[in-house]
């Protein structure tokens, strides 16, 4: 391996502190609070997956982190705090920028759309060096080149190529090559695997469960597939309108699942093994406007379990357990 | 019932500077459906899959082979007949958004094929309200609630369950869902997928399933038979659990550990290996297995004669080693 990257005694693991975050999109239909109260750790070092479905916020909740949320929505109160960055919502705007890429590696959602159609990659990659004041442009080069070659592609031919010339699965790989050329320490994937057939999304997952080993980064992943957070992330971290509803490391979240949201998604997932009855479809719609506005507990209407004191008062987020949290009163702290 | 036989399609090459040769998107493909059966044909994209579907569907015509539906080749019916026996098969696409005109509400978008039925059979009005009803109740919408409604207003899966009902308003033999719910949340899935299962059971439609998820083929059509395409061809075939449970083509079993491994819940199979390289989508060489580049045990034979499907008449596969792997994730003992 080429000294060019970091050894892993050199780095140290960089965490994210986020508390009470609200992110609010102010449309024609009044106020979305996309991301309301959330109170995160992201651990240094671990792979954090953040599920939920459509609408619930996750894009938005990334998109804060980096303090890059889009018209018309808001960063109304909160802080996102980076280790040895600091916090990203009250940097200046120049340290801010430069914590984009050089520190907070991003894969945006849709990445199949969001290279430069006009400009070839290679050019594309010394654009973004340039932007950076990186002075070594023909390092960052080498640099793109090895990490393509690593994710099983022809690098020469990919650095001359167009956004067109690629497939879905190697716009994917692209980005995420993006996201980590300028070394980020910490990279957040939106929908990695979304567009992609079940095989890339194989190859895509088994490259960033790799690099992310190799260089002991951070890593967060968002998705709507359980699955793939099951079999990728240390840690996962459920979403249901733009609050958590549960978090835990993945193993025990699988297995012992708490929140009635949880154990609907797990059970909802089709097996290639075992008795097919067992998949049992979660009834009900995601989120949406009307949700938002429930004083109750957001998944009341779907909920299987729910009691009458569900419907008028909001579940905290507590701790249940060690490195397990739920919102949820039909769920008791463990001893 | 269903019968095709020795199917191919070729798309002719193009000159100029976007030009591209041939491609041979389907390659000798057999096989039968059972009334009520279910058939999944499973592979990475640009295998060949839609264009499979779309010439059972009449959208697409066909190079080569025979396509029989209830016993009439598609291809010798005169025209009358061929709109009656296309009828009875109905296609069911991927993106639910684009299968739907946004401007029409859910109650015009079933009236149409509705009034073309009741003028056939004489019936009235009051008959369409009715059938309007039944279909919707068949795909669990409450039509009330969405009758005046417009496709935007809905959720994925309410889309998808639309198109279905609107599907079934012409009492189709078979149903083609091409991908059906790649485009529906994850969590939503499962529901329609039971919805297809179930029309199987009650109706005896029989399914064709077209996706790259083994999971979903497996959870429709666990009694069917799975076709594994590769690049036009068929890899490995055989009664679904069978081909599951006991794999011998390599690219099924890359398919099949490519299916997510539940941490917590289950171990990954002991033989699990995921190609990191990606289909490329150029011309093959004749003579040579189609999966030898990207396949991790090929030989040399693989490089020069191109492997014809063997095995006992139920289960065959396209390969000079066939050889079982557990690439299957086992479930973890509590
Ligand atoms: N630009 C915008 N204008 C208005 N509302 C928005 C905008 N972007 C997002 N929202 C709303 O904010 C909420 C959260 O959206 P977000 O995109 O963060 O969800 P998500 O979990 O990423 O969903 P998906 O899985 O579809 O990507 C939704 O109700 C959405 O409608
Ligand atoms: N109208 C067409 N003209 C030329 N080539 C075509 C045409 N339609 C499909 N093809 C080619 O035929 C092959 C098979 O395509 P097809 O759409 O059937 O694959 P698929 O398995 O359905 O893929 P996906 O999973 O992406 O939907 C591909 O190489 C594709 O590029
Ligand atoms: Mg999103
Ligand atoms: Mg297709």
């Amino acid at each position: 391996m080429s000294a060019e990257w970091p050894l892993k005694a050199n780095t140290k693991a960089v965490g994210i502190t986020i508390r009470d975050l609200e992110v609010v999109y102010s449309t024609g239909q009044g106020q979305v609070p996309a991301v309301n109260g959330v109170d995160l750790d992201i651990a240094g070092g671990q792979i954090t997956g953040i599920i939920g479905e459509s609408g619930s916020g996750k894009s938005t909740l990334a998109m804060a982190i980096m303090n890059a949320v889009p018209h018309p929505g808001r960063i109304v109160k909160g802080s996102v705090v980076v280790d040895g960055v600091g916090n990203m919502l009250t940097l200046d705007k120049e340290s801010q920028r430069r914590a984009r890429g050089r520190n907070l590696g991003f894969v945006f959602q849709a990445a199949q759309n969001s290279l430069n159609p006009l400009t070839r990659v290679g050019h594309q990659v010394l654009d973004l060096g340039r932007s950076h004041n990186v002075k070594d442009l023909r390092g960052l080069l080498r640099r793109a080149k090895e990490l393509l070659h690593r994710m099983g592609m022809d690098a020469d031919r990919v650095l001359t190529a167009y956004q067109h010339e690629l497939s879905g699965g190697m716009r994917q790989r692209v980005g995420i090559m993006f996201a980590l050329v300028l070394d980020a320490q910490v990279v957040i994937l939106d929908e990695p695997t979304t567009a992609l057939d079940m095989l890339s999304q194989a190859s895509v997952l088994e490259i960033v469960r790799s690099i992310h080993e190799e260089r002991d980064i951070t890593t967060i992943l968002i998705t709507h597939d359980m699955g793939v957070v099951a079999d990728l992330a240390d840690r996962v971290v459920v979403m249901y309108g733009g609050e958590l509803a549960e978090e835990g490391e993945t193993a025990e979240v699988l297995a012992h699942p708490a929140h009635p949201y949880t154990k609907g998604l797990i059970q909802a997932i089709p097996r290639i093994s075992g008795d097919l009855s067992q998949a049992v479809a979660l009834s009900g719609s995601p989120p949406d406007l009307k949700t938002f506005m429930q004083s109750g507990c957001l998944f009341y209407d779907r909920c299987p379990e729910r009691v009458a004191e569900c419907q008028v008062k909001r579940p905290p987020y507590e701790s249940a357990g060690p490195e397990r949290k739920v919102a949820c009163f039909r769920v008791m702290p463990h001893d | 019932m269903i019968e095709v036989r020795r199917l191919e399609k070729t798309f002719p090459g193009k000159h100029g500077l976007l030009g591209h040769d041939a491609v041979k998107a389907v390659q000798d493909v057999s096989f039968r459906i059972p009334d009520g059966g279910a058939v999944s044909f499973i592979g990475e994209s640009g295998c060949g899959k839609t264009t499979i579907g779309r010439i059972l569907a009449g959208l697409e015509n066909y190079t080569a082979g025979e396509v029989l539906v209830d016993g009439q080749n598609l291809a010798t019916v005169d025209r009358r007949q061929r709109e009656a026996v296309l009828r009875r098969v109905q296609l069911i696409q991927q993106d639910p958004y684009q299968a739907l005109n946004p401007a029409r509400t859910i109650e015009q978008a079933l009236s149409d094929p509705l009034k073309v039925m009741a003028k056939a059979r004489g019936a009235d009005t009051a008959w369409i309200l009715q059938r309007m009803e039944e279909v919707l109740g068949l795909v669990g919408l409450e039509p009330e609630a969405v009758v005046h409604k417009y496709p935007h207003m809905l959720s994925g899966g309410q889309r998808q369950r639309i198109v279905i009902a609107r599907a079934l308003t012409v009492e189709p033999s078979v149903l083609v869902a091409d991908e059906a719910v790649s485009m529906i949340d994850v969590s939503l899935r499962l529901g329609v997928l039971k919805l297809l299962r179930d029309l199987r059971e009650k109706f005896h439609i029989s399914l064709i399933f077209i996706t790259h998820d083994v999971a979903s083929a497996r959870y429709v059509g666990e009694d069917g038979q799975m076709f594994v395409i590769y690049k036009g061809m068929i890899a490995e075939q055989g009664p679904t659990d069978d081909v599951i449970l006991h794999p011998q083509h390599p690219y099924t079993q890359a398919l099949l550990s490519a299916v997510p491994v539940l941490k917590g819940l289950e171990s990954p199979g002991s033989d699990r290996y995921i190609p990191l390289k990606e289909l490329d989508h150029g011309q093959s060489p004749e003579n040579a297995c189609l999966f030898a580049p990207r396949c991790p045990f090929a030989q040399p034979l693989c490089e020069t004669e191109r492997p014809a499907l063997q095995g006992a008449s139920g289960h065959q596969y396209a390969c000079h080693y066939p050889q079982e792997r557990h690439v299957v994730a086992v479930a973890l003992k509590e």
